[in-house]
């Protein structure tokens, strides 16, 4: 196979000897694994190394420079914002909230060294980060509206790669909704590879929603690690429609009692769109609970994937954790694909979990059609239901009917 | 070849001027080895081409590593692949010398004296071979043009049958232990079922296990031809005594247009004792091709024993229409481990498939069911139903569900249901409430568990299956 | 209204109705009862346009036939089924269902399509004569509804709709008494000169309180005897086995 890609060290400024040495050591272990490929039972479903050899040319790396400071805010609620480009910050509002309660850096690389051998992007990423951010809620605070974090990106990053990382720690009994938005219409080929670590103190509360705005011609990988401490809730909502590529590979650890988390996701992907969820829930403690649901529907020649494994350590007694995956699949040359995992160690536990994969129920359709709904409404109206689900229990406020909205544009758009 | 030729002969001569009972295959596994089965069993020139060619791919290949219970290196160039029965110096005399843990069991299962003597080898062999029994039926199956024989008799008598058939299902390079099986088997059972055919008994090897230090390597071929049925029945429902650590068999099942073929096993290998020290590894490759329209292959396993079992049941569904069914009960207490499920590759239209498996673990045990279920884009209107239950006794033993679901296209539909959950107190409570003690309740409430997969077994099997289940779990509650 | 001639149904090979008649004139109500297995359901399917079925002879509505139809041009013209299970449909917000319904049935009509607000003014008073909550508007369309709501949402749909002939299919069929009160006044406040009821059950309960004008009894796909509503009663007493 070609060699497609072509990464520096160099171009990026301002490293001490001791960074360049590590980040070195991280990129020839990555030259040596290349990108992920599906012989690595975490990407069986979704081959990185032949997506992106069938997609460019020669990906490089850059220091990213930016001119660009303009971006499309969202009118439909008051929110805070941090603004990033190709992942720096490059602004930042938080005129609602009280001071000195938010404090949001330039993320520190100093003290990263990891070398993760198994996961060879978490090692492009170690090689090649900059920019990204850390963001930390003081004790206490509840904020009074959402963070948006406006993730934009330049229009000269073809047959690029960006890399960053970020750090999000919400301090005990502080609440936070946090929205990540993808707005990029640009019809180049880029890779956005992001590493997140968030911390999630004792009582803490997070709405963590990602969401797409438009057709994006960007590759994205994002691992993000969530670790809870005991009382916290974590909720995870991804509404992604509109990547060329995705992969959400979301780690969440349970590691004390009472703590909760969800992911609910909604997709519904076009044309060759390829999105894989993969989830890996660690009940830690016990009486922790977990909940998926994830959902897609599969136009054209799409490709959607979930690999969701639960599992649960011997000590972590009356977990309770649920897990679904549906599909509704519209097109023949459509695929879905999933592997949800059941691990565990513990005897006095709830687990469960359910997939189900096919075309639209045709007795629903009927029931439908019987009171007048003609066909392509009555199949739009299930379509809608199917996927909106997933925002059943969130709280009423303007944020859900936003998230409505843009869903429902994402499904009728196509 | 010259010299090879000289050399097959050679051995081909000090295999036949000394008693079949003394002999014993050259130590470890070489081209010599492969030789010396193929010539004592009189193979054609074509079967012992067949396994070299299994030989010499073997050596390209590795282990897998990829399942969940490790086990420790096996050293091939340390094991017989041949070895005829132990004299009788070197089996128990009587009941007095055979473990008492093994005695008690027998007697829970309800089986007789004699027949206990004859598991243990003591009856004389003969008897209880395999082609001696078969013969009992023979007569009514060879009106009906069945054949059922040893594999080593097919490959004499029906060579067409088997060159035709033999690793159409399982290839010869398949993976690392369906491999070595083609290389050096040694014995299997044989079934050929006619046009049109209802096998009129079930089909068994329950009376010739007793081959059993030279079962290691069992190869079973089993083609039902166009409209016809089989029933077969494999497996000893009392536990075997047997030395032997590696069992790594091959079943290829063929079914034609409008062929059923119902598989059934209860397998109760030596599981090794509480501290999991011995025991059998059971690798076993069994793999079904509905190769004709409207055909259907029907898996029930009911796993009990061995250290380790691993091994996937598969039915490929080629024929438009086929089914593929597999039911599975996989119990494992103490050390056991089991990494067991399924593989339904939908290839032909309107496939339909249904996969059940009930895992239970107890003690030290891991449980694991890993299945496939893969709707290729061509094969519309396809349907998989999968449910897999886990029960779990305690919190030192584990429950993993892999499930892989792969759907090509908009007209099929797989739903895929798991549940993990504890036994449950309340019915443990009710029934000892009803007068029964913890151990019987376990067991009711177990079975019931198990309920929908012990219905797929032929009745007598069923029944002692049932007291299988409970005398497994014994000791797992306290 | 309704005009059926020698009508069969088969599905799956099987032939279901072996040539049934039935005319049904404005206004009347018309009950069809039969032991399980006669073909009442089919006989609900196939007026309602499901697919499956294939179908011999004649089915005229006003005139017209009907066989051409699809399923949503016929609940269009104001057919409409109240069906024996009702389908759950996980994510079909309710009120989202009966709104889109409801303006698919207008619009087809050439009427002006109701606003939300319009339209939540005419859901609630409707949902309270059927002594509805309104919380149950706002769940998903019958998921989780036990077997009186699912009805009762039914007939909700039926008044909401205003079809010219209703077909109830085992309607009675778990419900309990008062919630077979509140079904059958809502069948009777809706009941007039212009509209037609074809009631489908196995049992005369329900036909205590909405008062046919004819009972025909099917048997084997047929219509095997017809007569006013003392027959109904005396089914009760006597059982299907001296007719069919």
């Amino acid at each position: 196979m070609k060699q497609y890609y072509d990464f520096k060290i160099e171009k990026i400024k301002g490293l001490s000897q001791e960074e360049i040495d590590s980040r070195k050591k991280n990129l020839e272990l990555f030259y040596k694994n290349g990108f992920p490929n599906k012989k690595d039972e975490d990407w069986k479903f979704s081959d990185l190394n032949k997506i992106l050899s069938n997609n460019f040319n020669n990906i490089s790396n850059n220091d990213y420079l930016f001119k660009e400071k303009n971006f499309k805010q969202i009118h439909e609620f008051e929110h805070n914002f941090i603004s990033l480009f190709n992942g720096q910050i490059i602004s930042s509002d938080f005129s609602y909230e009280e001071k000195n309660k938010i404090s949001l850096k330039v993320f520190n690389y100093k003290n990263e060294k990891n070398l993760d051998k198994k996961n060879s992007l978490n090692l492009l990423n170690h090689a090649l980060a900059s920019g990204g951010f850390s963001l930390e809620i003081s004790k206490n605070y509840k904020l009074k509206k959402p963070i948006v974090i406006y993730n934009n990106f330049s229009n000269s990053l073809n047959e690029t790669i960006v890399n960053y990382k970020n750090s999000i720690i919400i301090n005990e009994n502080s609440e936070l909704n946090l929205i990540n938005y993808i707005d990029n219409s640009s019809k180049e080929n880029f890779m956005v590879n992001t590493i997140e670590n968030i911390k999630m103190r004792k009582n803490s509360s997070l709405n963590n929603i990602l969401i797409n705005n438009s057709k994006c011609n960007g590759y994205f990988y994002k691992y993000t690690k969530n670790d809870l401490e005991k009382n916290s809730n974590l909720k995870n909502y991804l509404i992604l429609s509109g990547l060329k590529f995705n992969k959400l590979d979301i780690e969440i650890n349970l590691n004390e009692k009472d703590s909760k988390s969800s992911v609910f996701s909604a997709l519904n992907l076009v044309k060759n769109e390829h999105q894989e969820i993969k989830t890996r829930i660690n009940h830690n403690a016990p009486h922790c609970h977990s909940y998926q649901k994830v959902k897609k529907v599969l136009n054209n020649e799409s490709k959607g994937v979930y690999q969701g494994k639960i599992f649960v350590k011997n000590i972590a007694q009356k977990t309770d954790a649920y897990q679904l995956s549906g599909a509704l699949i519209l097109d023949d040359a459509a695929e879905f694909d999933a592997k949800p995992e059941l691990e565990i160690y513990a005897d006095d536990v709830k687990c469960s979990h359910g997939s189900s994969s096919g075309s639209v129920d045709l007795n629903s359709i009927h029931y439908l059609k019987s009171r007048g709904i003609p066909e392509r409404e009555a199949y739009e109206l299930l379509i809608n239901g199917f996927l909106s689900e997933i925002l059943e229990k969130m709280q009423e406020s303007e944020l859900k009917n936003f998230l409505i909205k843009k869903l429902e544009r994402q499904i009728n758009e196509h | 070849m010259k010299a090879e030729d000289l050399k097959n002969n050679k051995e081909y001569k000090y295999g036949f001027t000394t008693e079949i009972e003394n002999i014993k295959s050259p130590k470890g596994l070489s081209e010599e080895t492969v030789k010396f089965i193929s010539n004592i069993k009189k193979e054609p020139k074509w079967m012992l081409e067949w396994r070299l060619k299994a030989f010499n791919r073997l050596k390209v290949l590795k282990e897998p590593n990829w399942q969940k219970p490790k086990y420790p290196k096996i050293n091939y160039q340390d094991l017989y692949y041949y070895s005829a029965p132990k004299s009788a110096s070197e089996k128990p005399k009587s009941l007095d010398e055979i473990d008492p843990k093994i005695l008690e069991t027998y007697k829970k299962l309800g089986i007789p004296l004699d027949e206990q003597k004859r598991l243990n080898g003591i009856a004389v062999d003969a008897v209880f071979d395999s082609v001696s029994v078969a013969t009992t039926f023979k007569d009514e199956l060879t009106k009906k043009g069945i054949i059922f024989c040893s594999i080593s008799e097919a490959i004499q008598k029906y060579p067409e049958l088997v060159k035709k058939y033999l690793g159409s299902v399982i290839p010869l390079s398949d993976h690392y232990f369906a491999t070595l099986n083609s290389a050096v088997f040694t014995d299997g059972s044989f079934v050929y079922i006619p046009p049109n055919t209802k096998c009129p008994m079930e089909l068994s090897t329950y009376f010739r296990i007793n081959a059993s230090e030279t079962g290691q390597f069992e190869r079973t071929l089993i083609i039902a031809d166009k409209g016809s049925y089989v029933s077969y029945l494999e497996g000893c429902t009392a536990p075997m005594r047997d030395e032997n650590q590696l069992h790594a068999a091959n079943v290829e099942l063929i079914a034609l247009d409008d062929a059923e073929i119902k598989y059934s096993t209860v397998q109760n290998w030596y599981p090794g004792d509480e501290k999991g020290v011995g025991g059998i590894y059971n690798f076993v490759t069994k793999r079904g091709a509905c190769r004709g329209k409207n055909s259907k292959i029907s898996w029930t396993q009911v796993e009990t024993g061995s250290a380790i079992t691993w091994k996937y049941p598969s039915c490929i569904l080629q024929g438009d229409n086929s089914v593929g069914e597999f039911y599975s009960i996989a119990i494992t207490n103490n050390f056991q481990k089991a990494d067991t499920g399924t593989k339904m590759i939908h290839l032909g239209k309107n496939t339909k498939s249904k996969i059940i498996s009930k895992g239970i673990s107890a003690g030290n045990a891991d449980n694991m069911y890993r299945g496939l279920v893969e709707i290729k884009n061509k094969a519309i209107n396809s349907r998989n139903y999968t449910q897999c239950d886990s029960l779990l006794m305690g919190n030192k033993c584990g429950a993993h569900t892999i499930p892989y679901i792969k759907n090509g296209n908009a007209t099929s539909t797989i739903e895929h249901e798991a549940t993990t959950t504890k036994i449950n107190e309340e019915q443990l409570y009710y029934c000892n409430q009803r007068g029964l003690d913890q151990e019987e309740a376990v067991s009711l409430i177990v079975n019931g568990f198990c309920k929908e997969v012990l219905q797929q077994l032929p009745m007598e099997f069923a029944v002692e299956a049932q007291k299988l289940v409970a005398i497994s779990l014994e000791g797992s509650v306290g | 209204m309704l005009n059926i001639k020698n009508l069969e149904a088969t599905i799956d090979n099987k032939l279901i109705l072996k040539g049934f008649n039935l005319n049904i004139k404005p206004g009347e109500v018309h009950a069809i009862m039969g032991p399980n297995g006669s073909g009442k359901s089919t006989l609900a399917n196939v007026l309602s346009g499901k697919s499956g079925y294939e179908i011999k002879g004649e089915i005229k509505y006003n005139g017209k036939s009907l066989s051409e139809l699809s399923t949503e041009e016929r609940a269009q013209k104001g057919i409409f089924l109240a069906f024996q299970y009702p389908l759950e449909i996980p994510g079909v917000n309710t009120n989202i269902f009966l709104r889109t319904s409801l303006n698919s049935v207008r619009k087809a009509n050439g009427e002006k399509e109701l606003d939300t607000l319009a339209f939540l003014k005419l859901i609630k008073e409707k949902s309270s004569e059927l002594g509805i909550d309104e919380k149950f508007l706002s769940r998903q369309l019958n998921v989780g509804f036990s077997g009186g709501e699912k009805k009762k949402n039914e007939i909700l749909q039926m008044k909401l709709l205003q079809p010219k002939l209703s077909i109830l299919d085992e309607t009675d069929s778990g419900l309990d008494i008062d919630a077979l009160k509140i079904v059958a006044q809502g069948v009777n406040s809706y009941k007039n000169k212009d509209n037609a009821f074809l009631i489908i059950t196995h049992y005369q309960r329900l036909l205590d309180y909405i008062k046919p004008d004819f009972v025909h009894v099917l048997s084997n796909g047929k219509i095997v005897k017809t007569g006013k509503a003392e027959l109904g009663v005396q089914l009760e007493k006597t059982g299907y086995t001296n007719l069919v």
